[in-house]
């Protein structure tokens, strides 16, 4: 392995030896401070950002704040409008079936942000490890992610058969582990916690490749350092790893947190928001709205107050978490 | 650049200047920020292609028939695309609200979903048909399938029956034939269950196969007592509550009651119903007649498979079934190719073509000639047909598209025991007083 | 540029650390166990045929056929849909590198008032339900007379995963330290060199993990594909797999198989990026 250190000189387009994203400043574990202040030379010109910013507002910024006139009519999603002011935000306060929504999304993102980034921690650890097995280890963990998220819940509808002789029930059975076979998707107050567990399956290894970035940004040398100052283990997760993963815990949480906020393939996939209503989310009552019912107004409407709330928990959210990175 | 970007933020449906202006100016910054290189990969739009968007379940005969057309119509060329219901519904809504309707698109008979003929026609998006020969041959109590206010928006090649599709093998491993009346029903059922033969198969885990035993038992329970129900409910003289929709879900209740389906209907798919039906652990399972292709190619015996009406009452002369104008066709008011749209319908609608289109989804012809072949499942069907007792799908003439979404999640609550047959039909006709 | 290599990073250790252990690699092979069942379910499913499925969909495929993947083949045009999924692919990530990066370095480096708003702005992106901007977008796209084309769609995911690239990239760019960067322009670069020659290679593992993700995003998505492509002859790869899918009538062995075949490109270039990442970042490690 080559190991010089001199990437400054070749270009991003040779892969050669590279010193990697190592946020080394001699070995001090906490990253680069932001609090210097440099002299405005050394900043990146507008140019930069510019491109990036033109595609962004055509592309989304454009379109949407487009989209928001919708919010304020009854349109069908197809034919003549008109505008009734606020009456579809007015609908929304007694709509039963979207406040009771709320509550099962929030549920589900709770779950999934915990048990995926839990998970995708334990195996980013893992694999990054000096094993034989790992390249593939991190292809097999990975491989649900690769998936299309609607796939792969007509797949675990095979898994989830309630049958005692089929899939995951069977293998309960086959386990000895009769007492634990459930109706995994028929049992109301089941069917959330099924889908939160298809999309951790599908999910923790996304987790795990944004930890793994990480994970490689710390320089091998501070834990060989660590271990020759004694340091066990765990004390080096603690003061040399954990600290580092700052960026990616941060990017981790926050996208979990959005994606569980927005959650509706799988779920629509999955259960259709049943048996009954008791697995719908937002995201479901939402697009039932617009396309089910021909509410595309109203849903319009439902869909604001939604980004509105995912904006307001990720604000601070990253507030949090930043501040977090600084002091980590 | 400037003014194009002055003209993007007018939050107004496009224009024809704007669209020009885009063309032609080609200032957007968009793509300014593209490689040059991209636009070498440009082609038209594929206006100049007569564009057709289906369901999964019209591939086939789309497929087959356009094959057809295209021997002695070489000329326009046409484009196809097929996705699943949900995804194709959401897809031509948008195209059709974005000013890019396809020339022929997928279309449901009556009212009652967002891609209805009547929603559709009210909002002014479909051609009239009637011009067309094969309209006149429409019989009159499928009009509301086919017509809104005198016009014909809706091609659909026939009807799709509801009833048990069973296992003929596992019916005479306990010994029992096709019943005919309900209590003939209990009968067989229990002597299945007693030879550990599951009765009757349900998925109701799949949201529309929930509905299907009550669409098996309403005709009876309603339309055969109250045969202007409909008209009722509309006016606001009838209500789901209190109707025989109560006595049609008391029994749904009763089958599960009993232990004739399989356990954890609601965790069960529609798949794992096919299969249940098709292995003979179960012996029958009440459907459309669409999925016999289905069922047929999951078992290796296929003429093992039959299929007989669902008896609802206990007069077996008189006995009710649902039939309802399968999926079909309409063609965009706003069509870029009207005429060729409108004369591959035409070709469509020549009575060999409705009877191709007809097998090819097991469904019984609109109308038939001495050329028509029907599914021999269907046999027993059709004296019933003829004899005018057949009610179209009840969700094809509900106001809105809320009734039948309410309907599938009151039946899994049903089956749940989260609710009683009142509750169930409370929150039907909350959901029928909706606006559309 | 001289500067940057005396850096303060010392000699990467030439020894290999320690392996990790045979107790861990059982572990992580228990855990791959449990990971890979639906992965076998799949693979089973996609070698059954429609009787076999029904018969008993999860048993080991006995005898196991191999005609769904013919048959996905041809049906689903999977040739042409790779050819249509790659072009897209690759051009989309190529302009989100780009794009993201640079803007992104802007960002991390102007993290206070007017960079700081531009990046909760690019966030917003990530937070907006897709469907407030479906129909305008629609109609924007077919104004330019860009449906049923490459770039329409390039144009598309590039836009649209710009705030999610715009932020995995700032996160990382900013604990990098920023004195190579400054060194080199105290030596003379120019902003675009120092970007080019000093931080992008520095940012490599996250460029992988940027790579790996909009890949995932792009190559699965199957509904704006179908609402821009659909019958154009360039439909991509999930929109082929997807017409296999009916209400009434499907061929799940079919559409499995499709799946599969669908999905192996990506975990190769998975596969491929990860040791291209290790070997690029890790001196002492074996890669």
């Amino acid at each position: 392995m080559n190991s010089l250190p001199d990437t400054a000189t070749s270009g991003p387009e040779k892969p050669g030896p590279a010193v990697g994203g190592a946020p080394a400043k001699s070995g001090a574990p906490a990253p680069a401070g932001r609090t210097r202040r440099h002299r405005d030379a050394t900043l990146p010109p507008w140019a930069f950002v510019v491109p990036a910013l033109l595609v962004y507002a055509v592309v989304v910024l454009y379109p949407s704040l487009a989209g928001v006139v919708y919010a304020f009519t009854d349109w069908s999603g197809v034919g003549d409008f008109a505008f009734v002011g606020l009456d579809n935000f007015r609908t929304l306060l007694n709509d039963d079936r979207a406040l009771e929504s709320v509550s099962n999304t929030l549920l589900l993102t709770l779950a999934v942000v915990v048990v995926q980034n839990g998970i995708g921690l334990l195996l980013a650890l893992g694999v990054n490890a000096n094993i034989r097995s790992r390249s593939l280890l991190r292809v097999i963990f990975f491989a649900p992610a690769v998936v299309s998220p609607v796939m792969v819940a007509f797949l675990w509808k095979y898994v989830y058969n309630p049958d005692n002789g089929a899939g995951l029930n069977g293998i309960l059975g086959a386990l000895g582990l009769g007492g634990l076979r459930q109706d995994w998707l028929g049992n109301p107050s089941l069917a959330l916690w099924s889908v939160a567990a298809m999309v951790v399956w599908q999910y923790a290894g996304y987790s795990m490749v944004i930890f793994l970035a990480g994970l490689q940004s710390v320089p091998a040398e501070l834990h060989e350092a660590a271990r020759i100052d004694g340091a066990g283990t765990w004390q080096r997760f603690r003061y040399v790893t954990w600290p580092l993963l700052a960026p990616a815990l941060t990017i981790n949480l926050m996208l979990s947190t959005i994606g569980g906020l927005k959650l509706f393939d799988q779920v629509y996939a999955a259960t259709n928001g049943g048996p009954g209503t008791s697995s719908e989310t937002l995201s479901t009552v939402l697009y039932k709205e617009a396309f089910v019912f021909g509410k595309f107004g109203y849903s319009t409407a439902v869909a604001l107050v939604l980004a509105l709330f995912v904006a307001a928990v990720s604000l601070v959210q990253l507030r949090y978490l930043r501040a977090r990175e600084v002091t980590a | 650049m400037t003014t194009g970007s002055r003209s993007l933020s007018e939050p107004v449906p496009g224009t024809v200047s704007r669209r020009g202006f885009l063309r032609a100016g080609g200032g957007v910054a968009a793509l300014a920020a593209l490689p040059p290189l991209l636009t070498a990969c440009s082609s038209s739009g594929g206006s100049d292609k007569v564009r057709i968007v289906g369901v999964a379940d019209q591939q086939k005969p789309i497929e087959e028939l356009l094959a057809l057309y295209r021997k002695s119509h070489p000329d326009p060329a046409f484009s196809t695309s097929f996705a699943p219901t949900d995804q194709v519904q959401t897809v031509v809504r948008t195209q059709l609200a974005g000013g890019n309707a396809p020339d022929v698109h997928v279309l449901f008979p009556g009212s009652g979903s967002a891609m209805s003929m009547v929603e559709l026609a009210k909002a002014g998006l479909l051609t009239d048909l009637g011009g067309q020969k094969w309209t006149q041959r429409i019989p009159k109590n499928f009009d509301p399938a086919y017509r809104h206010d005198g016009k014909t928006y809706l091609y659909s090649a026939g009807s799709s029956v509801i009833g048990a599709i069973y296992n003929k093998k596992a019916f005479a491993t306990a010994g029992v034939q096709p019943p005919r009346t309900w209590s003939e029903l209990l009968d067989v059922c229990a002597k299945l269950k007693a030879k550990g033969i599951v009765p009757i198969a349900l998925g109701a885990q799949t949201p529309w196969v929930t509905q299907l035993i009550s669409y098996a038992l309403v005709p009876n329970a309603v339309y055969a007592k109250t045969p202007g129900f409909d008209a009722d409910m509309a006016a606001g003289r009838a209500k789901f509550a209190g109707s025989g929709w109560a006595d049609a879900l008391g029994k749904y209740q009763e089958l599960q009651r009993k232990g004739f389906f399989n356990d954890n209907p609601n965790g069960t798919t529609y798949e794992q119903q096919t299969s249940l039906v098709a292995s003979g652990k179960a012996a029958m399972a009440v459907q459309v007649s669409a999925v016999l292709a289905n069922f047929r190619q999951a078992t290796p015996t296929p003429d093992d498979l039959g299929m007989f009406p669902f008896p609802g009452g206990d007069n077996p002369a008189e006995l009710w079934i649902p039939a309802g104008i399968v999926v079909g066709l309409g063609v965009a008011a706003h069509a870029k190719n009207p005429a060729e749209a409108k004369a591959f319908i035409e070709f469509l609608g020549q009575q060999e073509n409705i009877n191709r289109w007809a097998t090819a989804v097991s469904a019984i012809p609109f109308t038939r000639d001495a050329t028509t072949e029907i599914d021999p499942a269907l046999a027993g069907f059709l004296p019933i047909i003829d004899a005018n007792r057949a009610v179209p799908f009840m969700d094809q003439s509900w106001p809105n598209a809320e009734v039948q979404p309410a309907h599938f999640a009151a039946v899994q609550e049903l089956l749940a025991g989260k609710t009683d047959v009142a509750g169930a039909l409370g929150k039907m006709d909350q959901a029928y007083g909706k606006k559309s | 540029m001289s500067t940057t290599a005396t850096t303060p990073r010392s000699t990467a250790p030439k020894r290999r650390p320690r392996y990790g252990g045979y107790g861990l690699e059982l572990v992580m092979a228990a855990v791959a166990v449990v990971f890979l069942f639906p992965v076998y379910a799949l693979v089973t499913l996609a070698m059954k045929d429609p009787a076999q499925i029904a018969d008993s969909p999860l048993s080991p495929p006995a005898p196991p056929t191999f005609a769904n993947f013919g048959n996905a083949w041809s049906s689903a045009s999977l040739g042409p849909a790779l050819l249509n999924s790659t072009i897209i692919t690759v051009i989309s990530l190529l302009l989100l590198i780009v794009l993201g990066s640079t803007g992104a370095y802007y960002l991390a480096r102007r993290a206070r008032g007017l960079g700081y708003g531009l990046y909760i702005l690019f966030l917003l992106g990530i937070v907006l339900p897709f469907q407030l901007g479906m129909i305008p977008l629609y109609k924007l796209v077919d104004d330019l007379g860009w449906l049923g084309t490459y770039h329409g769609m390039v144009l598309f995911y590039t836009g649209i995963q710009l705030p999610f690239t715009v932020f995995l990239y700032t996160g990382f760019i900013r604990a990098l330290p920023q004195d190579y960067a400054q060194a080199a322009l105290i030596d003379g670069c120019d902003h675009r060199q120092a970007f080019t020659r000093i931080v992008f290679p520095l940012l490599r593992p996250i460029t992988g993990t940027v790579i790996i993700l909009n890949a995932v995003f792009i190559w699965n998505d199957f509904f704006t594909p179908l609402l821009y492509l659909g019958g154009s002859g360039k439909e991509t790869v999930p929109v082929g797999v997807f017409s296999f899918v009916g209400q009434y009538v499907s061929d799940y062995g079919l559409v499995f198989a499709g799946l599969a075949l669908a999905a192996l490109p990506i975990l190769v270039v998975f596969l491929l990026l990860q040791r291209y990442v290790i070997k690029g970042f890790a001196g002492g490690l074996k890669g």
